[in-house]
């Protein structure tokens, strides 16, 4: 039916009008369904030509190589260099540390801020909020800078671990790989925690207060209150912010280049900087940097549905 | 379920859009190509105000040639001209291009080659005699010359001359020397005064790139595609004088380029090896004055290796689009034939050219205080003819992101030739 054109429909309406009246109701139910269309064919239409056209494109580029404008059908050989390409790996295995750590730790952390915060009796609960929201609204160039200024040879943090004995000579944090990456952790912890503890905070108003009640009544305390009551709650927010801080993590670029940019050797080079590496950086190949784009895609995939499965979001 | 993987592919899909769609937006400002080949005004791209723009407004107000068009001049950063360049020429439009780029000199031989057709040959309208022979290595391609040959990356090696004399030593002890000496005077200094004797990036090659130079060698044969890195003797040496360094603790490591400059600024190292452009920056520290003297690059203890480098260094090209003939004209008529410009830039904003006929002019005599009255600009210009020509090839970065990692592994112990081998694997590899 949505095939039937706009233009016919509204023609067909006033003689239907008089007709029976269970005919009536099918045509407007119809005729709902057509201006509903209406509606959303202008950004179907553009979202066709802007995304899905362009990642048909991309997907057809994966499968090309050669410098610059020079581009031919491989088939599968970018597939083939990306597994014996060591950069990519390299690439791919920091990029699954910054996951695999970052995520959980920031969610948790984000959880633990939201319910301190959501306490009515904490005094200066505002102040408290907006202090840990605050990262969020920074330029993440701003902040990336910062944090290499704090974390350099003679930066703040080595100053303060130095006067208070901590260590006897300074840590150079930015050309050691495993420092490096902690670096690279905390700067994404630090800028995005807050973002994720709004999310939970605004679920947490719309829990019940007598659920808790009652669960004190029954002589639960409050860890047991947090694990029974509060996460099987905020369940679904919880997977939303496990999802799109994901798919951040896995873009994650301009901390990185502007933090280590890539170093020291490899060791903090991430997915997405490698990619504008093949493309802008390198004799461009864009055929092989859309290749590595789409191993993004297929990550984000992948990554996405064993959420679902563990959070268990039941059909 | 069904709503949220759809919500997810256009999620995808919103942000392959965003990483393709950046590079285009301003890219519509500039010259036409529509219409007749002659245009009103032409577009120069280039990056640095202080430098590259100064000497771009200094050649307009030089144009002696009697084309009538406007000059628009447009800033932009060295990076987003490489994107914009990139995504606009593989594209295949013309629309919104530059009539002139800039371009560094070590990228030149990839967008010569990645974009065939693209660029316009200055061949017969520039004398390149007329410029330092390893210009015309790197902006020449199958026997056209493309790019017009502008500032000089010759490397030279700034000295402290005060930390010197401390540790024993005069100018002429540095001058003309080999790296390996260059370490133990280096090591002398560190015991004298304690200070070190040069900064070193771990991130950044740039001394075994101006090592091997002196050499007549490269990451790439000179073909200029295929990594010459196992057998090449020259980069081996140049590992090797590297982890001397290293090894002999006379480097203080720095991670970015105010640590660099930072460095020398707060007279914390006793020598600067690096482009000449350094200059300005060196003299930042006006209480230094005196104090400095600069001497030719140290050389790779090597047969037929010389006292002479590069570091840096960029031409102009003519993009083939309409209006090409008056950005030759223009470019002819300013960089490409007026030795007086020249004299302007040196005196005015430091910048030296590569055009030879301009060395006799008085501006390059000058005595310069602040190195105790060397006649700088003179050494350099003389050291600039000297530099070994090497064809940079397609791939100087690409090749340098794999050597940095093998750089860290031979630093940390692993065994030279084996590094070495595992980098032309890996490049080999990489690079097709």
């Amino acid at each position: 039916m949505s095939q039937h054109s706009t233009k016919k429909g509204e023609l067909d309406f006033p003689v239907r009008l008089r007709d029976k009246e269970t005919k009536r109701q099918k045509t407007g139910v119809y005729f709902k369904r057509k201006v509903g269309w209406l509606f959303v064919i202008v950004s179907i239409i553009a979202i066709t030509i802007f995304n899905f056209y362009p990642m048909v494109q991309a997907f057809l580029l994966s499968f090309q190589s050669g410098m610059g404008a020079n581009l031919e059908y491989v088939g599968f050989d970018n597939w083939r260099r990306l597994f014996g390409d060591p950069t990519f790996i390299a690439a791919l295995t920091n990029t699954s540390i910054y996951l695999l750590i970052q995520v959980p730790l920031m969610i948790v952390l984000a959880l633990f801020f939201s319910v301190l915060l959501n306490d009515p009796k904490l005094k200066f609960r505002g102040f408290f909020r907006i202090a840990i929201f605050l990262p969020c609204v920074t330029s993440l160039v701003a902040y990336s800078v910062v944090f290499k200024y704090l974390f350099g040879i003679d930066g703040i943090v080595n100053l303060f671990l130095l006067n208070f004995g901590f260590i006897s000579e300074t840590i150079n944090f930015l050309a050691d790989p495993v420092w490096a990456k902690v670096v690279i952790i905390l700067a994404i912890t630090w800028r995005w925690t807050g973002y994720n503890m709004i999310f939970y905070l605004a679920a947490l108003q719309n829990v019940d207060k007598s659920i808790y009640e009652a669960a004190r009544i029954d002589g639960a305390n409050s860890i047991q209150q947090f694990f029974q009551i509060t996460v099987p709650m905020l369940k679904p927010i919880i997977l939303f912010t496990s999802i799109t801080s994901t798919i951040g993590t896995l873009q994650i670029f301009d901390e990185i280049v502007n933090i280590t940019n890539g170093g020291p050797g490899n060791a903090t080079i991430s997915i997405s900087q490698y990619i504008y590496n093949l493309s802008f950086e390198y004799t461009p190949d864009f055929g092989y940097a859309s290749t590595v784009s789409y191993v993004i895609v297929i990550l984000v995939i992948i990554l996405s549905i064993i959420q679902f499965r563990v959070a268990g979001e039941k059909k | 379920m069904k709503k949220f993987y759809l919500m997810l592919v256009l999620l995808i899909g919103m942000a392959v859009l965003a990483a393709c769609s950046s590079g285009d937006e301003e890219a519509s400002e500039g010259s036409g190509s529509e219409g007749s080949s002659d245009v009103d005004s032409i577009t120069i791209w280039a990056w640095d105000p202080a430098f590259n723009i100064a000497a771009l407004e200094k050649a307009k107000e030089a144009y002696d040639g009697d084309g009538e068009y406007e000059v628009d001049v447009i800033e932009n950063a060295q990076d987003d001209i490489i994107q914009k360049l990139n995504t606009g020429l593989s594209s295949g439009t013309t629309n919104g291009m530059p009539n002139i780029v800039l371009i560094e000199d070590y990228r030149a031989q990839s967008f010569l080659q990645a974009y065939p057709d693209a660029f316009h040959p200055l061949t017969d309208v520039i004398n390149s005699d007329d410029f330092a022979e390893y210009k015309i290595a790197t902006t020449s391609f199958e026997d056209e010359q493309y790019g017009l040959p502008f500032d000089s990356g010759v490397a030279a090696l700034y000295v402290r001359t005060d930390y010197l004399e401390e540790a024993g030593y005069t100018v002429e002890d540095v001058t003309n020397i080999t790296w390996d000496e260059y370490i133990e005077i280096g090591k002398d200094v560190k015991e004298a005064t304690g200070k070190n004797m040069l900064t070193l990036d771990p991130n950044d090659l740039a001394p075994v790139r101006m090592m091997i130079q002196t050499n007549g060698s490269w990451y790439v044969d000179e073909d200029g595609s295929t990594p010459n890195l196992a057998d090449n003797e020259s980069l081996e040496k140049a590992f090797e004088t590297y982890k001397k360094m290293m090894d002999a603790d006379i480097a203080k490591i720095v991670s970015d380029w105010s640590q660099f400059v930072g460095a020398f600024n707060s007279g914390d190292v006793a020598s600067v090896p690096t482009g000449n452009w350094i200059t300005p920056s060196v003299k930042q520290a006006a209480d230094q004055s005196g104090n400095w003297a600069v001497v030719p690059m140290p050389r790779l203890d090597m047969e037929g290796a010389v006292n002479a480098s590069n570091l840096g260094g960029s031409s102009w090209y003519v993009l083939n689009v309409d209006g090409k003939e008056q950005a030759a004209d223009f470019m002819l008529n300013t960089f490409g034939s007026n030795p007086d410009l020249y004299q302007t830039l040196v005196k005015e904003i430091g910048a030296l050219g590569t055009y030879s006929p301009a060395a006799e002019g008085d501006a390059y005599a000058v005595e310069d205080e602040f190195f105790g009255g060397q006649q700088l600009i003179t050494d350099l210009s003389a050291w600039t003819d000297e530099i070994p020509a090497v064809n940079y090839g397609l791939h100087t970065y690409a090749i340098e992101d794999i050597l940095v990692t093998g750089m860290q592994d031979y630093l940390n112990g692993a065994e030279l030739t084996t590094v070495l081998e595992n980098v032309q694997g890996q490049a080999e590899a990489q690079l097709k």
